[in-house]
Formats: structure tokens, C-alpha cells, sequence
């Protein structure tokens, strides 16, 4: 009876949990994050996927859990002892076996997952593990995500406005301040710095591909600290705001601006520049920094396949719809099953965490501080609010920016004036993001 | 080591910057021409669909109907179309 017993308490995931209470800390936090996604609404697309692949990822033996690559591609799997016979060296990428030093405790054995076909890897290492080292470990995924949001966007905006789009390079600053500081720290190696900074970036699917590239180890904290900054944006961009800008400064009114000093241009064929702009931006990207077309080119062409119209409207759909919504959901879990106990906890993501705070609001103080200094230049001044929009966060930024500015001057609607600062922003992240790559990939 | 690690981040953010700066330049330029190209050689507009939500629309001010879009485009979640905005 007690044999019957013992096994059945040996099956369920009880024993293991007890053993290490870390579980129960990833248990809390995939509960918080369920809650902030289900009730507070914040990012609830990304945040729900995400949150319950946490949850799924910490339950001893279901091998849901993403099992962390080392840097030569030797993935360690703890299996118990009377399992250790299954597996042979040079069958299915094993390519050690490790007998456990004392009895109960359980053995290892090592994959050379570089080596390992894709039903291997569903066999030996779950699902979740197919999941992720075909879709997102080969960078397959946030590209597909940047064509949905391409093919989301209205350069319209942007276009109208084209010179407000110089000040989505200066809300790059936060990037690459926290790289410094990051890298000063001691705490991070560059290339862990570099995955840490790009959170700045305010953009989900370009701080993913970039810390797949350079710091895969790093990927849950990352995304997660990055979608919660993007939801916190309504937070954030007031207080960095509230911190830089003068009340007169706010008042500025583009409107009354434009009216003083009128550019001139005027616009005979949007469709056709709106068709002709996402293939010259590609090109221009792809001559300069081409660790970024992946990106970029992606966001042009599913921008492109919108703005044509009803002759692409079909793949506009799938681009738009099936395909983005697929995506969403296998880079939500399986972003949230690499976050395992050893993955998360340690002090490296309380760097993250932080370093990812400072990235947001030094980008939202870059971008108002370029503001700042072009309205000290020129006669023409600039509400500081379109500065902080070049962070992107497309277009939560630009909408907070708007309930900003009227509630200074309830005439003074900025938004589409934001808008072309926050789309540009997006272009800046990615271009930012093949630079890290190309330096330290 | 830290020391290098430091040049390093700094050498990176001074490329960094620059390039970024240069090819958002590079694509405001670009976007200038575009506009003057496309005023000159295409400058009718083809489609002639929107003609008949023209007249409609036509005292609303281009950025109230943008921003209407953008409503429309985040509630339908993009699936939404205006057809036709009118002044009550």
C-alpha cells in the first residue's frame, strides 16, 4: 500500500515542488501577470500567451519548460535514474551522460541541439522545445509579427509630416545609454547588454529578435519586462514628461505653428507615394545596415501589401489577421516557457527589470531633449510631447502624448504630428537593433 | 577587461546614433523626392472609389479623419472601413 502510494506522490509534480520552492515564486508571477493581463487589460494579447507559458513551463515533469541553450549548443536535460538507460550517446544529438552522484537525485544528459533533427527534439525534449527552437530560436518569428504590423501601420502620417521623423532617432538614446551604463555595470557581458538595452527600442518583436540573437538565455525576463513597459507607456511617458517639459512648452500648438510657418507641400498622389515609400525605405535600410532588413523589410513589405489594396488584399488578410494572430500565440507561450526557475531567477533579471526602466524613459527624455534643442535653433517650435512619441509603442505613445497635450490646450490635438515621430521610432528600433546585431552577433 | 567593455559601449552608441540619425535622414530625404516625384509625374489620383465618399468628407479636416480611422482601425481591431463621415 505504502509502495502504492509513494509512486503515485513520485508521479504528480508535488515532490518536486516542495523540493524547490522557486516553483512557487514562477507560480505567483504567472498569476500576477494573468491578472495584469486579464484585468487590467495591460498588452492582454502578449501578456496572456505569455503568462500561462509561464505557468506551464514550471511544472516538474511536463516538459514544457524551454530548456536553456549553452554557448557551444549543449542543452542539459535532468532526467531520473532508472530513465538514464533510455538514452545512448551519439543516438538523437546525446552526446553525455551523466550518472547521478548520490541516490534519488537525478541524472544528466546533454543534447548537441545543433545536431538534433526536429522530431528529436519533439521527442527527447517536448513540445514547448519544438516549439521554440524551430519558431523562435531561428529568428522565424518576430519578423512575421513586424510584417502584421507593417501591414497595421499609416505612414500617411508620417509622410504629412516628414520632418517631425528625425526626432524618432533621438528617443534612441536610451538604447544605447543603458548599453554604457549596462556594460559599466559589470553585472552583463556586451552582448547581454546590448539584449537588455534594446527593451529602450519599445518594441516587442524587435527586443525578442534581437536577444535571440545575442543573448538567448536572457529571452523571458526581456520580453516580459519590455511588454510591461509598452503597457506601462500611459505611466511612464507622463512622468518622464512631467520631469523635462515647462507647461509652455506643452502649450505649443503645431497647428498655430504650421499656419506661421506653412511648409509648402503639398501632396498630389498619396496612394502612390504610400505604395512607393515602403519599398524605398527598404532599400535605403538594406544598403546601410542590412543586419536590419530582416526587420525592416518585413514591416515595409506587409506595409506594402496594405497600401496596394484590393489586387492584394487577400495576403493583406493573412499577413494582417491569420498569420499575425498565429504568431502572436506561439511567441507568447513559448516566450513564457523559457522563463523556468533557473532561467528567472537570479539577480541578472532584477538588472533587467531595472535597466529596461531606464531604457523606456531615457528614450522618452532623448526624444524631448532633441525636441528641446531643434526649438532653440529654429523659429518654428515643436510641442516637446512629439520627442517622446519617437520611442514608439505604436500608438499607445502617440494617443498618451494627445491626452497630454489636451489637457494643457483642449484645442491642441497633436496626435497625427505624433504619429509621425512614433512610426519613424519604429524604423529607428529596428535600425538600432542590426546594429547591435551586425557589431556583436 | 571593464575598461574595454566600456570603450566598446561607447564606440557602439556613437556609431549607433549616428547611423540611426543617418538613415532616418536618408529616409526623410528619400521622402522629400518621392513627394516632389510623385507630384510631378503621377500626381492624378487613380483610384476612383473614394470619389463617392468625397463630398461627405470633404469638410472634415484631414487630421480628424485620420484619427477617426485610427479609432475605427484599433476598436474593429482593423477589420472596420469608413465609408462615409458626415456632420451631424
Amino acid at each position: 500500500m505504502n509502495s502504492i502510494l509513494e509512486n503515485i506522490y513520485g508521479m504528480t509534480a508535488i515532490s518536486d515542488i516542495v523540493a524547490n520552492p522557486g516553483f512557487i515564486v514562477m507560480y505567483l508571477l504567472a498569476f500576477v501577470l494573468l491578472y495584469l493581463g486579464i484585468k487590467k487589460e495591460y498588452e492582454p494579447l502578449l501578456l496572456i500567451p505569455i503568462a500561462f507559458g509561464v505557468l506551464i513551463a514550471n511544472f516538474p515533469g511536463g516538459g514544457m519548460g524551454v530548456n536553456a541553450v549553452d554557448g557551444e549548443g549543449i542543452v542539459t536535460l535532468a532526467v531520473a535514474a532508472k530513465d538514464l538507460a533510455n538514452f545512448e550517446i551519439g543516438h538523437c544529438g546525446v552526446v553525455d551522460i551523466i550518472q547521478p552522484a548520490t541516490d534519488g537525485a537525478k541524472g544528466l544528459v546533454k543534447f548537441d541541439i545543433w545536431n538534433m533533427t526536429l522530431p528529436a527534439i519533439a521527442h527527447e525534449l517536448g513540445l514547448m522545445n519544438f516549439i521554440y527552437y524551430m519558431l523562435i530560436k531561428t529568428g522565424f518569428i518576430p519578423p512575421i509579427i513586424f510584417m502584421g504590423v507593417g501591414a497595421l501601420t499609416d505612414f500617411g502620417p508620417m509622410l504629412r509630416n516628414l520632418k517631425l521623423a528625425i526626432f524618432g532617432a533621438g528617443a534612441q538614446f536610451g538604447i544605447f545609454a543603458v548599453l554604457l551604463i549596462a556594460a559599466a555595470s559589470g553585472q552583463f557581458t556586451m552582448k547581454e547588454a546590448a539584449s537588455l538595452s534594446i527593451i529602450g527600442g519599445a518594441d516587442g518583436p524587435t527586443a525578442i529578435f534581437t536577444t535571440i540573437k545575442l543573448a538567448p538565455h536572457m529571452l523571458g525576463p526581456i520580453a516580459i519586462a519590455a511588454y510591461s513597459y509598452m503597457a506601462l507607456v500611459p505611466v511612464i511617458i507622463p512622468l518622464v514628461v512631467k520631469l523635462l517639459c515647462s507647461e509652455k512648452e506643452l502649450k505649443i500648438n503645431m497647428k498655430e505653428q504650421d499656419k506661421l510657418y506653412p511648409s509648402g507641400t503639398e501632396f498630389k498622389n498619396m496612394r502612390a507615394l504610400k505604395i512607393l515609400f515602403p519599398i524605398a525605405v527598404t532599400v535605403i535600410v538594406a544598403i546601410l545596415v542590412p543586419s536590419a532588413v530582416s526587420l525592416v523589410g518585413m514591416l515595409m513589405f506587409g506595409n506594402l501589401i496594405k497600401e496596394i489594396g484590393a489586387n492584394t488584399s487577400r495576403i493583406f488578410d493573412a499577413a494582417s489577421n491569420s498569420i499575425m494572430n498565429a504568431a502572436t500565440i506561439f511567441l507568447g507561450l513559448s516566450v513564457g516557457a523559457t522563463m523556468t526557475v533557473e532561467a528567472f531567477l537570479n539577480l541578472q533579471t532584477i538588472g533587467i527589470v531595472v535597466g529596461g526602466f531606464f531604457a523606456f524613459g531615457l528614450s522618452i527624455a532623448g526624444g524631448i531633449c532633441l525636441v528641446k534643442i531643434y526649438n532653440l535653433i529654429f523659429k518654428k517650435k515643436i510641442n516637446p510631447l512629439i520627442g517622446a512619441t519617437g520611442l514608439s509603442a505604436v500608438p499607445m505613445a502617440s494617443r498618451v502624448a494627445n491626452d497630454i497635450a489636451l489637457k494643457y490646450d483642449s484645442r491642441n490635438h497633436v496626435l497625427n504630428y505624433c504619429m509621425s515621430s512614433n512610426v519613424s521610432g519604429v524604423i529607428g528600433s529596428a535600425v538600432a537593433a542590426g546594429i547591435l546585431i551586425s557589431f556583436l552577433g | 577587461m571593464e575598461g574595454t567593455l566600456i570603450e566598446q559601449a561607447f564606440t557602439l552608441m556613437l556609431v549607433g546614433m549616428i547611423t540611426v540619425f543617418a538613415v532616418l535622414g536618408l529616409v526623410i530625404a528619400m521622402g522629400n523626392a518621392l513627394i516632389r516625384f510623385v507630384n510631378k509625374y503621377v500626381p492624378e489620383e487613380e483610384a476612383p472609389a473614394p470619389k463617392a465618399a468625397a463630398p461627405a468628407s470633404a469638410a472634415i479636416a484631414p487630421d480628424v479623419k485620420s484619427a477617426i480611422e485610427l479609432a475605427v482601425a484599433k476598436i474593429t481591431s482593423n477589420k472596420g472601413r469608413i465609408e462615409k463621415i458626415e456632420k451631424i
